[in-house]
């Protein structure tokens, strides 16, 4: 019953004319998408710079540190890429148990706004684990659903993986993130689904989460996240508080108009009434200067960037494969959802960044990690013609 | 190659459920693109107009405030530029407040708890702006501008301050402008008046706030979240300057009154005094001094606490003008209403001899004369001249004490004289009405007599006892006393000409007015008033001391001396022509003679440029003078 499982390794050699096969099986589309989300990212991250009036390239602009973690990222994509991503199940335990240490370490030593632990320096540099911790869960959990499969009828399977996810999502709660514990609740529910999990034991599992979320707001939540959830109902409740961000990001968005004021003309952001312009609200000010038009095409990406996510899901023979991609599918849409729908006031304010977009290293290398797993399941599956 | 190995089983890949997953991308985009549509597209007008004025706030222009000159045109007042350090406390966390005192204080020398009581005194609200200082110097302001991040929510602003170029010389006619405090806030903020506005806040830069303030403009600025101004986007209106005063001061005048007032005080080891110069004929006040009094520079330039208090606790109270602000009883200065009240009644005529007495008997009381032996029948002008209690005593019995009121209000005793300047007190004239209304009885006889000397229950301020001289010197006509001469609109327009204001004709006889004027005459002739009447001019007048207090251990009160005068234009006083009336006032004056007769005395020589002089020191030794 162990969810260990040792693959046997493949002892076919490279040759050039495989490798040829292989470069034709990595998905370009999947890849020239997120690089477009990046460069919009960093397009924003240009604006705040020559709007904040610092020198561009500055070492300590916002616009030098998005391209270095873009670099970085894309670095990260490409030994994913190479890395025969078959070797995650093998390590599929010791990923999970060094998760939970980062995440352990991060309570510990990870330093935050407002007596909060969040962020782990590394050379100067603030990393933040949970970020990471998201795709390292979709590893280990897709590893642990293949590996259950023709068991899937069966609620051990649904609460095995619940299981998994707990220890992560308790470390998470506890610095206190909110948010990028939903997101695991969100991966997991995804992945679940997109398994073949019994649909009958889901529907009891979301019922159940009535009850529970009770629970948690009544006997978990802080006051501060209460305010928070809440005051996206009615901003101008509390216009000087927790309402603030919202009443300004939604003036934001909306003066924007059809077609924005145009690349660094953003008053809402260059005046500072926007808060965290470049990581949290930097759709509000991306809607802001770029319009409705700009906003759009954002969505079209993001809706042809997990399209190309499903049809690796698809393509992969192997279960670990799918699952991972539905994983990753499920991390996008919801981050999308949740980041947007706060910005324009029909979520509520949680630390979720947009995908790519978003300028913060952690997140940025984390998905060039995630992308390049798929593009290596893309690259592996082509080798055997199905 | 085992490729069977490789063949996903069936049950891994279930279509529907990635159908299922694409629809929920699906509808979760469709929403974010609705909502997204309804804000920028539907919404985006009204919101654009919201970050327009996120962005823009309009703030106001400062006017320049009008200047103010003495009659010959002489500058009393200049608009100097100075920088003012301000808090708008809403961006001043709590955390650093301290920190934030502290430095402010270190800079601007200040002592912390004066920066505190400015915040907490604030007059608005938390987004309004909190005047720290004034007047602080270019250096230390631009430490401060460069320091904004260290000091978080203060500003250094512009703004033009009041300088008074003869410091304390005109100090209780001028004022002073300072901080608007919340109470003037709450009047003024419909006027446009903001939270750390300036304002005239005594003398004539309070009666005149209006006038000289001018109208502020209004101009659109750019701001950040954190109200930093940025620019100016657009003039919306632009600022009208203040109009200018004229006072009818004359700024020569007004020193002479003050050197013979000082002379007098410090000869006399006096500290309270008071000197108003008059044209009888205009109501024109020349000159107005008040001793002790205070310095308008400090103020306008922000007074610290200790200054602030150190005038507060003076008992001689230098923030008060002690010509308007306060009364006194009048003394024998108002036996002009009791004489003139009786021979337009006919109760008394020129010729009537009353016989005056030691004292004389009311009841079992004695009303004494003040010249113990009595002075034998006299008529009204002698009367007059000696200043008989006895005589006046009987003549006021003869009026009665509603004639008396009468007379004293036809005077103008017992209401503010109208003068421009603010917190004028307006005496008492006690009646039956005015008795039964304050202590719920009628008026006794023995009041009845003490108020027709100036005792008792009268009090009345040196304006009015000059003001109702005038009108004697006038021939009768009550005029309101007036400082401020003209009002000169920005382009150098009269906005306010000069005219006298009547505020009423006297009901009596001319003859009954040369009647009283040549019996003051008679106070100086007699010699009354020691030799004054020695001086190479045509003065009358009427002495007065007035005892006020509580009795010392021999029995005696202490006492206000009082002289008003005006001088005969054409040396003739059956004639109306005066054109120059003093008083002189001296508080708590225990001296061997009148202290007031000898500054009046020193100021009428100064003025007419006299050779001779013929002061009285020896009258200003500690003594107890008391002769009407």
């Amino acid at each position: 019953m162990g969810v260990l499982r040792i693959e046997p390794a493949r002892a076919q050699p490279w040759s050039p004319r495989s490798l040829a096969v292989i470069w034709r099986s990595f998905d370009l589309q999947l890849t020239i998408y997120a690089l477009l989300l990046t460069s919009i990212g960093l397009a924003m991250a240009y604006s705040n710079s020559v709007e904040s009036g610092g020198s561009l390239f500055a070492r300590d602009s916002t616009f030098v540190r998005g391209l270095m973690w873009a670099g970085l990222s894309m670095l990260v994509l490409a030994i994913a890429t190479a890395f025969d991503y078959a070797w995650l199940k093998t390590l599929a335990w010791p990923i999970y148990f060094t998760n939970l240490g980062l995440l352990a370490a991060t309570l510990v030593v990870g330093s935050g706004v407002g007596g909060t632990a969040r962020w782990i320096p590394i050379l100067g540099l603030q990393f933040q684990f949970s970020e990471l911790a998201k795709i390292l869960m979709i590893v280990v959990l897709a590893n642990f659903l293949a590996s259950r499969q023709g068991k899937l009828d069966s609620i051990w399977s649904i609460l095995g993986a619940c299981m998994l996810v707990a220890p992560a999502l308790v470390l998470v709660m506890l610095q206190p993130d909110l948010g990028t514990s939903l997101v695991f609740v969100a991966i997991l529910g995804g992945m679940l689904f997109m398994s073949g999990a019994s649909l009958r034991w889901l529907g009891l599992l979301a019922a159940a989460a009535v009850p529970a979320s009770y629970v948690a707001w009544t006997y978990l939540l802080r006051d501060y996240q209460k305010a928070r959830l809440l005051s996206f109902l009615d901003p101008s409740q509390d216009i000087q508080g927790a309402g603030y961000q919202l009443y300004q990001s939604q003036i934001a968005v909306g003066s924007g108009g059809l077609f924005g004021k145009g690349l660094t003309n953003g008053t809402q952001d260059s005046l500072n009434f926007l808060p965290v312009q470049t990581t949290d609200f930097v759709f509000a000010k991306l809607s802001e200067e770029l319009g409705f038009l700009g906003a759009v095409v954002v969505f079209a990406l993001f809706v042809a960037l997990i399209w190309r996510i499903l049809v690796c899901a698809w393509r992969s023979r192997d279960p670990f494969g799918l699952l991972m991609a539905s994983g990753i599918a499920s991390l996008v849409l919801f981050q999308v959802v949740v980041n947007v729908g706060m910005v324009i006031g029909v979520m509520p304010i949680t630390g979720i960044p947009l995908p790519f977009v978003t300028h913060g290293g952690a997140s940025l290398i984390s998905l060039g990690l995630g992308l390049g797993i798929l593009q290596s399941i893309n690259m592996h599956q082509a080798r055997a013609e199905w | 190659m085992n490729t069977v190995a490789q063949e996903p089983p069936a049950s891994d890949r279930r279509p529907l459920r990635f159908v299922a997953f694409g629809i929920a991308v699906i509808i979760g985009i469709s929403g974010l693109s609705a909502r997204l549509f309804y804000l920028q597209v539907s919404q985006g007008v009204q919101y654009a107009q919201i970050a327009t004025q996120n962005r823009t706030v309009q703030q106001a222009i400062p006017s320049t405030r009008g200047l103010i000159f003495d009659r010959n045109g002489r500058a009393l007042v200049r608009n100097e530029p100075s920088f003012a350090v301000k808090i708008r406390p809403v961006d001043l966390p709590l955390s650093q407040r301290d920190a934030v005192v502290a430095r402010l204080a270190d800079l601007l020398r200040m002592d912390p708890a004066d920066i505190n009581a400015s915040i907490d005194e604030n007059p608005g609200s938390r987004f309004d702006l909190v005047r720290i200082a004034q007047d602080v110097p270019r250096d230390v302001a631009d430490i401060i501008a460069e320091e904004t991040l260290a000091l978080p929510g203060v500003e250094v602003d512009v703004e033009t301050q009041r300088q008074y170029l003869d410091g304390t010389l005109m100090s209780q006619i001028l004022g002073y402008t300072g901080a608007i405090d919340a109470a003037g806030l709450a009047k003024l903020k419909d006027q446009g008046y903001l939270s750390d506005d300036l304002l005239g806040k005594a003398g004539v830069e309070s009666t005149y706030e209006a006038q000289l303030r001018g109208t502020y403009g209004l101009e659109t600025v750019e701001r950040d979240a954190s109200g930093r101004k940025l620019q100016v986007l657009e003039t919306n209106k632009q600022p009208v300057a203040g109009d200018s005063l004229q006072l009818t001061i004359d700024t020569h005048e007004q020193q002479l009154a003050l050197k013979a007032l000082t002379w007098a005080m410090k000869t006399a080891r006096l500290k309270s005094g008071v000197m108003v110069v008059m044209n009888p004929q205009t109501g024109e006040v020349l000159a107005m001094v008040s001793v002790p009094t205070y310095d308008s520079n400090k103020f306008a330039t922000g007074i610290s606490q200790k200054d602030f208090q150190t005038y507060a606790k003076d008992p001689n109270q230098p923030m008060l003008n002690h010509a308007i602000n306060e009364q006194y009883p009048p003394g024998s200065t108002y036996k002009l209403v009791t004489g003139l009240g009786a021979l337009s009644d006919g109760r008394i005529t020129p010729t009537t001899v009353i016989g005056s007495h030691p004292y004389i008997l009311i009841g079992a009381t004695r009303f004494w004369d003040w010249n113990h032996a009595g002075f034998g029948p006299l008529n009204i002008r002698s009367g007059f001249a000696h200043s008989s209690d006895t005589f006046f005593y009987q003549v006021a019995q003869r009026l009665g004490i509603t004639r008396l009121a009468y007379w004293a209000h036809q005077l103008g005793f017992g209401a503010p004289t109208g003068i421009d300047l603010p917190g004028e007190a307006a005496g008492i004239v006690p009646s039956d009405n005015w008795k039964q209304n304050t202590f719920g009885q009628p008026m006794f006889e023995g009041e009845t007599v003490q108020a027709g000397i100036g005792q008792g229950y009268d009090v009345a301020t040196p304006l009015q006892v000059l003001n109702a001289y005038c009108t004697l010197a006038n021939g009768g006509r009550l005029l309101k006393p007036q400082i401020v001469r003209q009002v000169i609109g920005p382009d150098g327009n009269v906005v306010r000409p000069f005219k006298p204001i009547l505020i009423r004709k006297l009901p009596t006889s001319t003859s009954n007015l040369v009647v009283m004027r040549e019996a003051a005459r008679q106070v100086v002739t007699s010699h009354h008033t020691y030799n004054l009447v020695e001086l190479p001019i045509p003065v009358a007048g009427k002495t007065g001391t007035a005892q006020f207090g509580v009795k010392d251990a021999q029995g005696r009160l202490p006492f206000h001396e009082w002289f008003v005068a005006f001088v005969s234009k054409s040396g003739k006083f059956a004639k109306p022509d005066s054109q120059l009336a003093v008083i002189g006032f001296a508080e708590n004056a225990n001296t061997v003679g009148n202290v007031a007769t000898e500054m009046v005395k020193y100021y009428l020589q100064l003025h007419f440029k006299l050779k001779v002089d013929k002061r009285l020191p020896y009258l200003l030794r500690k003594g107890n003078f008391y002769g009407n």
